[in-house]
Protein backbone atom coordinates (compact mmCIF):
# COMPACT_ATOMS: atom_id res chain seq x y z
CA UNK A 1 0.00 0.00 0.00
CA UNK A 2 1.57 3.30 -0.93
CA UNK A 3 1.03 5.60 2.35
CA UNK A 4 2.75 9.11 2.61
CA UNK A 5 4.81 10.29 5.64
CA UNK A 6 3.36 13.54 6.82
CA UNK A 7 6.16 14.15 9.69
CA UNK A 8 9.58 12.18 10.06
CA UNK A 9 11.22 12.44 13.46
CA UNK A 10 15.02 11.73 13.01
CA UNK A 11 17.45 11.58 15.89
CA UNK A 12 15.56 13.57 18.21
CA UNK A 13 16.23 14.41 21.78
CA UNK A 14 14.70 16.70 23.74
CA UNK A 15 16.38 18.48 27.28
CA UNK A 16 14.05 19.78 29.53
CA UNK A 17 15.69 23.74 31.13
CA UNK A 18 17.17 21.59 33.93
CA UNK A 19 19.23 19.57 31.62
CA UNK A 20 17.05 16.54 32.23
CA UNK A 21 17.57 14.27 29.09
CA UNK A 22 13.52 13.77 28.38
CA UNK A 23 14.15 12.08 24.73
CA UNK A 24 16.43 10.09 23.74
CA UNK A 25 17.36 9.43 19.89
CA UNK A 26 13.59 8.70 18.69
CA UNK A 27 12.98 8.10 15.05
CA UNK A 28 9.46 7.50 14.01
CA UNK A 29 7.14 8.31 10.92
CA UNK A 30 3.76 9.64 11.00
CA UNK A 31 1.43 7.97 8.22
CA UNK A 32 -0.77 10.93 6.74
CA UNK A 33 -4.29 10.85 7.33
CA UNK A 34 -4.07 7.47 10.03
CA UNK A 35 -4.18 7.63 14.01
CA UNK A 36 -0.83 7.07 15.40
CA UNK A 37 -0.87 6.32 19.01
CA UNK A 38 1.79 6.72 21.65
CA UNK A 39 1.74 4.62 24.68
CA UNK A 40 3.53 3.95 27.66
CA UNK A 41 3.90 4.01 31.03
CA UNK A 42 3.93 7.86 33.08
CA UNK A 43 7.25 9.49 32.71
CA UNK A 44 8.01 7.79 29.21
CA UNK A 45 8.24 10.77 27.04
CA UNK A 46 5.05 10.47 25.35
CA UNK A 47 3.34 13.93 25.98
CA UNK A 48 7.01 15.34 25.55
CA UNK A 49 7.18 14.03 22.85
CA UNK A 50 3.69 15.40 21.53
CA UNK A 51 4.58 18.71 22.35
CA UNK A 52 7.48 18.59 20.29
CA UNK A 53 5.34 18.35 16.82
CA UNK A 54 3.96 22.29 17.58
CA UNK A 55 6.96 23.27 19.54
CA UNK A 56 4.79 24.05 22.89
CA UNK A 57 8.34 23.48 24.45
CA UNK A 58 9.28 27.05 23.10
CA UNK A 59 6.61 28.44 25.86
CA UNK A 60 9.49 28.05 28.55
CA UNK A 61 12.83 29.42 28.13
CA UNK A 62 15.71 26.63 28.80
CA UNK A 63 14.15 23.73 26.84
CA UNK A 64 16.29 22.68 23.81
CA UNK A 65 15.96 20.40 20.54
CA UNK A 66 18.18 18.47 18.89
CA UNK A 67 17.67 16.57 15.69
CA UNK A 68 14.65 17.21 13.25
CA UNK A 69 11.29 16.86 12.43
CA UNK A 70 10.22 16.79 9.00
CA UNK A 71 6.66 18.32 8.17
CA UNK A 72 6.05 17.55 4.62
CA UNK A 73 9.68 19.19 3.77
CA UNK A 74 10.92 22.13 6.04
CA UNK A 75 12.51 20.53 9.60
CA UNK A 76 10.33 22.29 12.22
CA UNK A 77 12.76 22.07 14.67
CA UNK A 78 14.93 24.78 12.49
CA UNK A 79 15.10 28.16 14.67
CA UNK A 80 13.50 29.94 11.36
CA UNK A 81 10.21 27.92 12.23
CA UNK A 82 7.35 30.70 12.24
CA UNK A 83 5.72 28.80 15.18
CA UNK A 84 2.91 30.94 14.41
CA UNK A 85 1.95 29.35 11.06
CA UNK A 86 3.50 25.80 12.25
CA UNK A 87 0.77 25.87 15.10
CA UNK A 88 -2.23 26.81 13.15
CA UNK A 89 -1.10 23.63 10.51
CA UNK A 90 -0.90 21.47 13.73
CA UNK A 91 -3.21 21.84 16.49
CA UNK A 92 -3.50 20.71 19.48
CA UNK A 93 -6.55 18.50 21.99
CA UNK A 94 -5.24 18.99 25.92
CA UNK A 95 -6.32 16.68 28.05
CA UNK A 96 -8.78 19.13 30.27
CA UNK A 97 -11.18 20.01 28.37
CA UNK A 98 -9.87 24.41 27.54
CA UNK A 99 -12.71 26.55 25.98
CA UNK A 100 -12.07 30.01 26.09
CA UNK A 101 -14.06 32.43 28.41
CA UNK A 102 -16.63 33.21 25.16
CA UNK A 103 -19.71 31.97 23.72
CA UNK A 104 -19.19 28.90 22.08
CA UNK A 105 -19.56 30.50 18.63
CA UNK A 106 -16.77 32.86 19.46
CA UNK A 107 -14.45 29.72 20.80
CA UNK A 108 -14.92 28.09 17.22
CA UNK A 109 -14.58 31.55 15.38
CA UNK A 110 -11.26 32.59 17.56
CA UNK A 111 -8.73 30.45 15.37
CA UNK A 112 -10.34 31.41 11.86
CA UNK A 113 -10.44 35.23 13.16
CA UNK A 114 -6.69 34.53 14.17
CA UNK A 115 -6.09 33.71 10.26
CA UNK A 116 -7.81 37.26 9.34
CA UNK A 117 -11.51 35.52 8.29
CA UNK A 118 -13.96 38.09 9.50
CA UNK A 119 -17.25 37.68 7.76
CA UNK A 120 -19.80 37.00 9.66
CA UNK A 121 -21.02 35.12 6.79
CA UNK A 122 -17.87 32.68 6.14
CA UNK A 123 -17.82 32.46 10.12
CA UNK A 124 -20.57 31.34 10.62
CA UNK A 125 -20.83 28.57 7.52
CA UNK A 126 -17.22 27.59 9.25
CA UNK A 127 -18.48 27.58 12.67
CA UNK A 128 -21.55 25.51 11.82
CA UNK A 129 -19.25 23.18 9.66
CA UNK A 130 -16.33 22.49 12.54
CA UNK A 131 -19.76 21.87 15.04
CA UNK A 132 -21.31 19.03 12.77
CA UNK A 133 -17.48 18.09 12.23
CA UNK A 134 -17.23 17.43 15.74
CA UNK A 135 -20.35 16.13 16.39
CA UNK A 136 -22.02 18.71 18.73
CA UNK A 137 -23.68 20.92 16.18
CA UNK A 138 -26.97 19.43 17.23
CA UNK A 139 -26.65 19.56 21.12
CA UNK A 140 -25.51 23.50 20.20
CA UNK A 141 -27.06 24.83 17.10
CA UNK A 142 -29.98 26.84 19.88
CA UNK A 143 -26.93 28.05 22.26
CA UNK A 144 -24.33 29.11 20.21
CA UNK A 145 -24.82 32.21 21.76
CA UNK A 146 -24.54 30.92 25.29
CA UNK A 147 -21.24 30.55 27.21
CA UNK A 148 -18.87 27.60 26.39
CA UNK A 149 -18.81 26.69 30.39
CA UNK A 150 -22.21 25.89 30.46
CA UNK A 151 -21.52 22.94 28.44
CA UNK A 152 -20.80 19.63 30.01
CA UNK A 153 -17.39 18.18 30.39
CA UNK A 154 -17.45 15.94 27.74
CA UNK A 155 -19.40 18.98 25.00
CA UNK A 156 -16.76 21.37 26.05
CA UNK A 157 -13.73 18.30 24.83
CA UNK A 158 -15.70 17.92 21.64
CA UNK A 159 -16.08 22.20 21.09
CA UNK A 160 -12.35 21.81 21.76
CA UNK A 161 -12.06 19.46 18.56
CA UNK A 162 -14.29 21.80 16.50
CA UNK A 163 -12.12 24.45 17.59
CA UNK A 164 -8.94 22.98 16.39
CA UNK A 165 -10.82 21.41 13.59
CA UNK A 166 -12.20 24.87 12.07
CA UNK A 167 -8.70 25.98 10.73
CA UNK A 168 -8.19 23.25 9.15
CA UNK A 169 -5.13 21.97 10.49
CA UNK A 170 -2.96 19.09 8.65
CA UNK A 171 -2.79 17.47 11.74
CA UNK A 172 -3.80 17.06 15.29
CA UNK A 173 -2.37 15.95 18.54
CA UNK A 174 -4.24 14.96 20.94
CA UNK A 175 -2.95 14.33 24.48
CA UNK A 176 -4.75 12.31 26.51
CA UNK A 177 -8.23 13.45 25.32
CA UNK A 178 -10.79 11.58 27.07
CA UNK A 179 -8.53 10.94 30.21
CA UNK A 180 -10.88 13.37 32.37
CA UNK A 181 -14.16 12.32 30.80
CA UNK A 182 -16.97 9.70 31.52
CA UNK A 183 -17.19 6.70 29.49
CA UNK A 184 -20.01 7.91 26.96
CA UNK A 185 -18.18 11.20 26.25
CA UNK A 186 -15.30 9.42 25.59
CA UNK A 187 -17.00 6.68 23.06
CA UNK A 188 -18.45 9.69 21.69
CA UNK A 189 -14.76 11.26 20.94
CA UNK A 190 -13.78 7.94 20.01
CA UNK A 191 -16.07 7.62 17.05
CA UNK A 192 -15.14 11.03 16.14
CA UNK A 193 -11.41 9.84 14.82
CA UNK A 194 -12.65 7.79 12.81
CA UNK A 195 -14.95 10.48 11.35
CA UNK A 196 -11.85 12.77 10.83
CA UNK A 197 -9.08 11.07 10.31
CA UNK A 198 -10.09 11.40 6.28
CA UNK A 199 -9.15 14.89 6.79
CA UNK A 200 -6.23 15.02 9.37
CA UNK A 201 -3.36 13.17 10.82
CA UNK A 202 -3.83 12.25 14.29
CA UNK A 203 -1.15 11.62 17.20
CA UNK A 204 -2.73 10.67 20.58
CA UNK A 205 -0.97 9.87 23.59
CA UNK A 206 -3.07 7.97 25.77
CA UNK A 207 -2.62 5.77 28.94
CA UNK A 208 -5.34 3.72 28.12
CA UNK A 209 -3.98 0.34 25.84
CA UNK A 210 -7.67 -0.66 25.25
CA UNK A 211 -8.52 2.92 23.55
CA UNK A 212 -5.03 3.12 21.03
CA UNK A 213 -6.12 -0.70 19.71
CA UNK A 214 -9.39 0.38 19.18
CA UNK A 215 -8.77 3.73 17.45
CA UNK A 216 -5.13 3.63 16.20
CA UNK A 217 -2.99 2.62 13.24
CA UNK A 218 0.06 2.40 14.04
CA UNK A 219 1.60 2.71 17.79
CA UNK A 220 4.55 3.67 19.26
CA UNK A 221 5.66 2.38 22.68
CA UNK A 222 7.54 4.56 24.62
CA UNK A 223 9.70 3.94 27.74
CA UNK A 224 12.13 5.84 29.94
CA UNK A 225 12.30 8.43 26.97
CA UNK A 226 13.19 6.28 24.30
CA UNK A 227 11.02 4.71 21.47
CA UNK A 228 10.69 1.01 22.59
CA UNK A 229 8.83 0.00 18.97
CA UNK A 230 6.86 1.53 16.47
CA UNK A 231 4.66 -0.76 14.11
CA UNK A 232 1.32 -1.33 12.74
CA UNK A 233 -1.02 -1.68 15.91
CA UNK A 234 -1.93 -4.79 14.83
CA UNK A 235 1.54 -5.95 15.27
CA UNK A 236 2.32 -3.61 18.62
CA UNK A 237 -0.89 -5.61 19.86
CA UNK A 238 -0.66 -9.38 18.80
CA UNK A 239 2.96 -10.01 17.68
CA UNK A 240 5.41 -7.11 19.38
CA UNK A 241 8.78 -7.85 18.26
CA UNK A 242 10.33 -6.63 21.88
CA UNK A 243 9.56 -8.42 25.04
CA UNK A 244 9.49 -4.97 26.65
CA UNK A 245 6.51 -4.48 24.40
CA UNK A 246 4.71 -7.55 25.22
CA UNK A 247 5.16 -7.02 29.03
CA UNK A 248 3.71 -3.78 28.64
CA UNK A 249 0.47 -4.50 26.20
CA UNK A 250 -0.40 -7.53 28.35
CA UNK A 251 -0.52 -5.31 31.26
CA UNK A 252 2.90 -7.37 33.28
CA UNK A 253 3.68 -3.45 34.38
CA UNK A 254 3.17 -0.21 33.46
CA UNK B 1 -8.85 15.34 85.70
CA UNK B 2 -11.91 17.31 86.05
CA UNK B 3 -10.46 20.56 87.15
CA UNK B 4 -8.49 20.86 84.58
CA UNK B 5 -11.24 20.53 82.12
CA UNK B 6 -13.16 23.22 83.84
CA UNK B 7 -9.97 25.52 83.51
CA UNK B 8 -10.16 24.98 79.68
CA UNK B 9 -13.59 25.63 80.23
CA UNK B 10 -13.05 28.91 81.58
CA UNK B 11 -10.37 29.80 79.64
CA UNK B 12 -12.77 29.30 76.69
CA UNK B 13 -15.57 31.62 78.27
CA UNK B 14 -12.92 34.57 79.08
CA UNK B 15 -11.52 34.65 75.34
CA UNK B 16 -14.85 34.33 73.75
CA UNK B 17 -15.81 37.58 76.00
CA UNK B 18 -12.84 39.27 75.39
CA UNK B 19 -13.36 39.29 71.76
CA UNK B 20 -16.75 39.59 71.43
CA UNK B 21 -16.04 43.13 73.36
CA UNK B 22 -13.14 43.58 71.26
CA UNK B 23 -15.73 43.39 67.90
CA UNK B 24 -18.42 44.95 69.42
CA UNK B 25 -16.20 48.12 70.53
CA UNK B 26 -15.02 48.48 67.00
CA UNK B 27 -18.37 48.48 65.77
CA UNK B 28 -19.52 51.12 68.25
CA UNK B 29 -17.30 53.63 66.54
CA UNK B 30 -17.81 52.64 63.06
CA UNK B 31 -21.77 52.55 63.53
CA UNK B 32 -21.35 55.83 65.46
CA UNK B 33 -19.30 57.63 62.73
CA UNK B 34 -22.02 56.34 60.10
CA UNK B 35 -24.86 56.98 61.80
CA UNK B 36 -23.51 60.66 62.75
CA UNK B 37 -22.93 61.51 59.02
CA UNK B 38 -25.92 59.89 58.05
CA UNK B 39 -28.26 62.14 60.77
CA UNK B 40 -26.38 65.66 60.04
CA UNK B 41 -25.48 64.95 56.79
CA UNK B 42 -29.34 64.22 55.25
CA UNK B 43 -30.61 67.16 57.18
CA UNK B 44 -28.22 69.52 55.10
CA UNK B 45 -28.73 67.43 52.07
CA UNK B 46 -31.09 69.63 49.29
CA UNK B 47 -30.82 70.42 45.84
CA UNK B 48 -29.30 73.27 45.75
CA UNK B 49 -25.98 72.00 47.78
CA UNK B 50 -25.58 70.42 43.96
CA UNK B 51 -26.80 73.36 41.58
CA UNK B 52 -25.09 76.07 43.39
CA UNK B 53 -21.71 77.68 43.78
CA UNK B 54 -20.73 78.56 47.71
CA UNK B 55 -22.24 82.12 49.16
CA UNK B 56 -19.72 84.59 50.26
CA UNK B 57 -18.69 83.63 53.62
CA UNK B 58 -20.25 83.83 55.98
CA UNK B 59 -23.59 84.70 54.10
CA UNK B 60 -26.06 81.34 54.21
CA UNK B 61 -27.20 79.48 51.26
CA UNK B 62 -25.20 78.59 48.31
CA UNK B 63 -23.89 74.98 47.67
CA UNK B 64 -20.78 72.73 46.37
CA UNK B 65 -21.33 72.95 42.97
CA UNK B 66 -17.72 73.35 42.27
CA UNK B 67 -16.36 70.89 44.71
CA UNK B 68 -18.79 67.98 43.61
CA UNK B 69 -17.45 68.85 39.79
CA UNK B 70 -13.96 69.36 40.81
CA UNK B 71 -14.13 65.63 43.11
CA UNK B 72 -15.40 64.13 39.95
CA UNK B 73 -12.93 65.49 37.14
CA UNK B 74 -9.75 64.97 39.89
CA UNK B 75 -11.11 60.95 40.39
CA UNK B 76 -12.09 60.35 36.60
CA UNK B 77 -8.25 61.45 35.58
CA UNK B 78 -6.60 59.62 37.96
CA UNK B 79 -8.29 56.40 36.85
CA UNK B 80 -7.86 57.10 33.32
CA UNK B 81 -4.07 57.87 34.30
CA UNK B 82 -3.99 54.84 37.02
CA UNK B 83 -5.76 52.63 35.70
CA UNK B 84 -3.86 52.14 32.36
CA UNK B 85 -0.67 51.85 34.06
CA UNK B 86 -1.41 49.79 36.76
CA UNK B 87 -3.35 47.14 34.72
CA UNK B 88 -0.25 46.77 31.90
CA UNK B 89 2.17 46.77 34.97
CA UNK B 90 0.18 43.58 36.39
CA UNK B 91 0.33 42.59 32.77
CA UNK B 92 4.24 42.69 32.28
CA UNK B 93 4.65 41.26 35.95
CA UNK B 94 2.26 38.08 35.48
CA UNK B 95 3.31 37.50 31.75
CA UNK B 96 5.93 38.87 29.96
CA UNK B 97 8.33 38.99 33.33
CA UNK B 98 6.69 35.84 34.99
CA UNK B 99 8.86 33.82 37.30
CA UNK B 100 12.07 36.34 37.08
CA UNK B 101 13.77 38.26 39.87
CA UNK B 102 12.48 41.77 38.60
CA UNK B 103 9.25 40.74 39.11
CA UNK B 104 9.46 39.73 42.26
CA UNK B 105 11.25 43.06 43.15
CA UNK B 106 8.48 45.37 41.70
CA UNK B 107 5.87 43.30 43.19
CA UNK B 108 7.85 43.71 46.15
CA UNK B 109 7.98 47.72 45.70
CA UNK B 110 4.40 47.36 44.84
CA UNK B 111 3.41 46.40 48.34
CA UNK B 112 5.27 48.80 49.75
CA UNK B 113 3.97 51.83 48.03
CA UNK B 114 0.40 50.75 49.13
CA UNK B 115 1.17 51.36 52.77
CA UNK B 116 2.63 54.44 51.59
CA UNK B 117 1.12 57.19 53.81
CA UNK B 118 -0.99 59.46 51.49
CA UNK B 119 0.46 63.08 52.59
CA UNK B 120 3.71 61.73 51.19
CA UNK B 121 2.28 61.19 47.62
CA UNK B 122 1.52 64.69 48.31
CA UNK B 123 4.58 66.46 49.41
CA UNK B 124 6.09 64.11 46.44
CA UNK B 125 3.78 65.72 43.70
CA UNK B 126 4.28 69.17 45.78
CA UNK B 127 8.26 69.22 45.10
CA UNK B 128 8.26 67.75 41.78
CA UNK B 129 5.03 69.23 39.96
CA UNK B 130 3.49 72.45 41.71
CA UNK B 131 6.72 74.04 43.00
CA UNK B 132 8.57 74.12 39.54
CA UNK B 133 5.25 74.89 38.21
CA UNK B 134 4.42 77.50 40.28
CA UNK B 135 1.28 77.28 41.33
CA UNK B 136 -1.19 74.24 42.45
CA UNK B 137 -3.36 72.58 39.81
CA UNK B 138 -6.15 69.89 39.08
CA UNK B 139 -3.77 67.99 37.32
CA UNK B 140 -1.13 67.66 40.35
CA UNK B 141 -4.41 66.22 42.08
CA UNK B 142 -4.99 63.65 39.77
CA UNK B 143 -1.46 62.46 39.28
CA UNK B 144 -1.34 62.09 43.69
CA UNK B 145 -4.26 59.83 42.93
CA UNK B 146 -3.39 58.17 40.40
CA UNK B 147 0.41 57.15 42.31
CA UNK B 148 -2.02 56.15 45.00
CA UNK B 149 -4.35 53.74 42.79
CA UNK B 150 -1.30 52.33 40.74
CA UNK B 151 0.10 49.67 42.97
CA UNK B 152 -3.32 48.91 43.85
CA UNK B 153 -4.54 48.23 40.59
CA UNK B 154 -1.03 46.49 39.49
CA UNK B 155 -0.68 44.03 42.35
CA UNK B 156 -4.84 42.97 41.79
CA UNK B 157 -4.09 42.35 38.40
CA UNK B 158 -1.15 40.54 38.49
CA UNK B 159 -3.14 38.61 41.22
CA UNK B 160 -5.82 38.32 38.60
CA UNK B 161 -3.91 36.80 36.02
CA UNK B 162 -1.70 34.84 38.33
CA UNK B 163 -5.30 32.67 38.69
CA UNK B 164 -5.97 32.05 35.11
CA UNK B 165 -4.78 28.32 34.50
CA UNK B 166 -1.83 28.15 32.14
CA UNK B 167 -3.47 25.49 29.91
CA UNK B 168 -5.84 27.74 28.50
CA UNK B 169 -3.03 29.87 27.30
CA UNK B 170 -1.53 27.07 25.72
CA UNK B 171 -4.79 26.23 24.51
CA UNK B 172 -4.60 29.48 22.49
CA UNK B 173 -0.82 29.55 21.90
CA UNK B 174 -2.00 25.77 20.00
CA UNK B 175 -4.33 28.08 17.89
CA UNK B 176 -1.56 30.07 16.69
CA UNK B 177 -2.36 33.08 18.53
CA UNK B 178 0.70 35.48 19.26
CA UNK B 179 1.22 36.14 22.83
CA UNK B 180 -0.25 40.00 22.81
CA UNK B 181 -3.66 38.21 21.58
CA UNK B 182 -3.21 35.55 24.15
CA UNK B 183 -3.35 38.36 26.62
CA UNK B 184 -5.83 40.87 25.60
CA UNK B 185 -8.38 37.97 23.75
CA UNK B 186 -8.32 34.99 26.08
CA UNK B 187 -6.99 36.23 29.55
CA UNK B 188 -7.77 39.45 30.41
CA UNK B 189 -11.74 37.57 29.63
CA UNK B 190 -11.05 34.64 32.22
CA UNK B 191 -9.58 37.94 34.61
CA UNK B 192 -12.23 40.51 33.83
CA UNK B 193 -14.17 40.64 36.64
CA UNK B 194 -11.49 40.18 39.35
CA UNK B 195 -9.45 42.90 37.42
CA UNK B 196 -12.84 45.20 37.37
CA UNK B 197 -13.36 45.06 41.30
CA UNK B 198 -9.85 45.68 42.14
CA UNK B 199 -10.41 49.38 39.84
CA UNK B 200 -13.56 50.03 41.74
CA UNK B 201 -11.53 49.65 44.79
CA UNK B 202 -9.20 51.23 44.02
CA UNK B 203 -11.30 54.74 42.74
CA UNK B 204 -13.02 53.94 46.15
CA UNK B 205 -9.34 54.26 48.18
CA UNK B 206 -8.83 57.46 46.55
CA UNK B 207 -11.91 59.33 46.12
CA UNK B 208 -11.50 59.51 50.16
CA UNK B 209 -8.36 60.97 50.36
CA UNK B 210 -7.87 64.57 51.82
CA UNK B 211 -3.92 65.02 52.60
CA UNK B 212 -2.16 64.52 48.54
CA UNK B 213 -4.88 67.15 47.56
CA UNK B 214 -4.00 69.65 49.93
CA UNK B 215 -0.73 69.91 48.48
CA UNK B 216 -1.61 69.78 45.39
CA UNK B 217 -5.19 70.68 43.84
CA UNK B 218 -5.50 72.55 46.76
CA UNK B 219 -8.94 74.71 46.50
CA UNK B 220 -10.84 76.99 44.64
CA UNK B 221 -13.70 79.18 45.89
CA UNK B 222 -15.34 79.36 42.15
CA UNK B 223 -16.71 76.98 39.73
CA UNK B 224 -14.09 76.30 37.68
CA UNK B 225 -13.31 73.06 34.82
CA UNK B 226 -9.66 74.31 33.95
CA UNK B 227 -7.55 71.51 35.34
CA UNK B 228 -4.59 73.39 34.79
CA UNK B 229 -5.84 75.87 37.87
CA UNK B 230 -6.55 74.80 41.40
CA UNK B 231 -9.49 73.01 42.07
CA UNK B 232 -12.03 72.29 44.63
CA UNK B 233 -12.45 68.94 45.93
CA UNK B 234 -14.93 67.19 48.20
CA UNK B 235 -12.69 66.30 50.75
CA UNK B 236 -10.55 69.29 51.04
CA UNK B 237 -14.00 71.21 50.98
CA UNK B 238 -14.77 68.94 54.13
CA UNK B 239 -11.35 69.92 56.04
CA UNK B 240 -11.89 73.42 55.24
CA UNK B 241 -15.64 73.79 56.12
CA UNK B 242 -15.48 71.38 59.25
CA UNK B 243 -12.53 74.30 60.27
CA UNK B 244 -14.20 77.44 59.75
CA UNK B 245 -16.19 79.39 61.57
CA UNK B 246 -19.72 79.61 60.38
CA UNK B 247 -22.52 77.36 61.44
CA UNK B 248 -23.73 77.23 57.14
CA UNK B 249 -20.16 75.56 56.52
CA UNK B 250 -20.41 72.50 59.41
CA UNK B 251 -24.22 71.76 57.67
CA UNK B 252 -22.50 72.02 54.22
CA UNK B 253 -19.20 69.91 55.19
CA UNK B 254 -21.48 67.42 56.99
CA UNK B 255 -24.01 67.04 53.42
CA UNK B 256 -20.05 66.42 51.46
CA UNK B 257 -19.19 63.83 53.87
CA UNK B 258 -22.56 61.84 53.41
CA UNK B 259 -22.12 62.18 49.48
CA UNK B 260 -18.64 60.92 49.56
CA UNK B 261 -19.32 57.94 52.32
CA UNK B 262 -22.27 56.85 50.18
CA UNK B 263 -20.59 56.89 47.09
CA UNK B 264 -17.74 55.23 48.28
CA UNK B 265 -19.72 52.40 49.69
CA UNK B 266 -22.02 52.11 46.52
CA UNK B 267 -18.17 52.11 44.58
CA UNK B 268 -17.21 48.84 47.34
CA UNK B 269 -21.09 47.33 47.39
CA UNK B 270 -20.91 47.02 43.45
CA UNK B 271 -16.87 45.29 43.66
CA UNK B 272 -18.74 42.96 46.17
CA UNK B 273 -21.39 41.96 44.18
CA UNK B 274 -18.95 41.54 41.45
CA UNK B 275 -16.84 38.88 42.97
CA UNK B 276 -20.00 37.43 44.57
CA UNK B 277 -21.86 37.41 40.84
CA UNK B 278 -18.57 35.74 39.32
CA UNK B 279 -18.10 33.10 41.65
CA UNK B 280 -21.72 32.17 42.72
Amino acid sequence: MLEQIELRVKGLNFYYSGGIHALKQINLPVHSKQVTALIGPSGCGKTTLLRCFNRMHDLYPGNRYEGEIHFVKDNILSPDTDLINLRSRIGMVFQKPTPFPMTIFDNIAYGLKLKGINKRAELSERVERALQHAALWDEAKDKLNSSAYDLSGGQQQRLVIARALAVNPEVLLFDEPTSALDPISTSKIEELFDKIKKDVTIIIVTHNMQQAARISDWTGFMMLGELVEFDTTDKIFTAPAEKLTEDYVTGRFG
Amino acid sequence: MMTHERKRRIEGIIALTFSTLAAFLGLFWLVFILGDVLIHGVKALNLNLFLNDPAPAGVDGGGLRNAFVGQLMITICATLIGVPVGVLGGTFLAEYARGRTIARIISILADIMVSVPSIVIGTFIYAVMVKPIGHFSGWAGAIALAIIMVPVVLRTTEDMLSLVPWTIREAAFALGAPYHKVITQVVYRAAATGILTGILLSIARVAGETAPLLFTSFNNAYYSLNMNQPISSLTVTIFQYAMGPYDSWHSQAWAAAFVITIFILLLTITGRLIIKWRYR
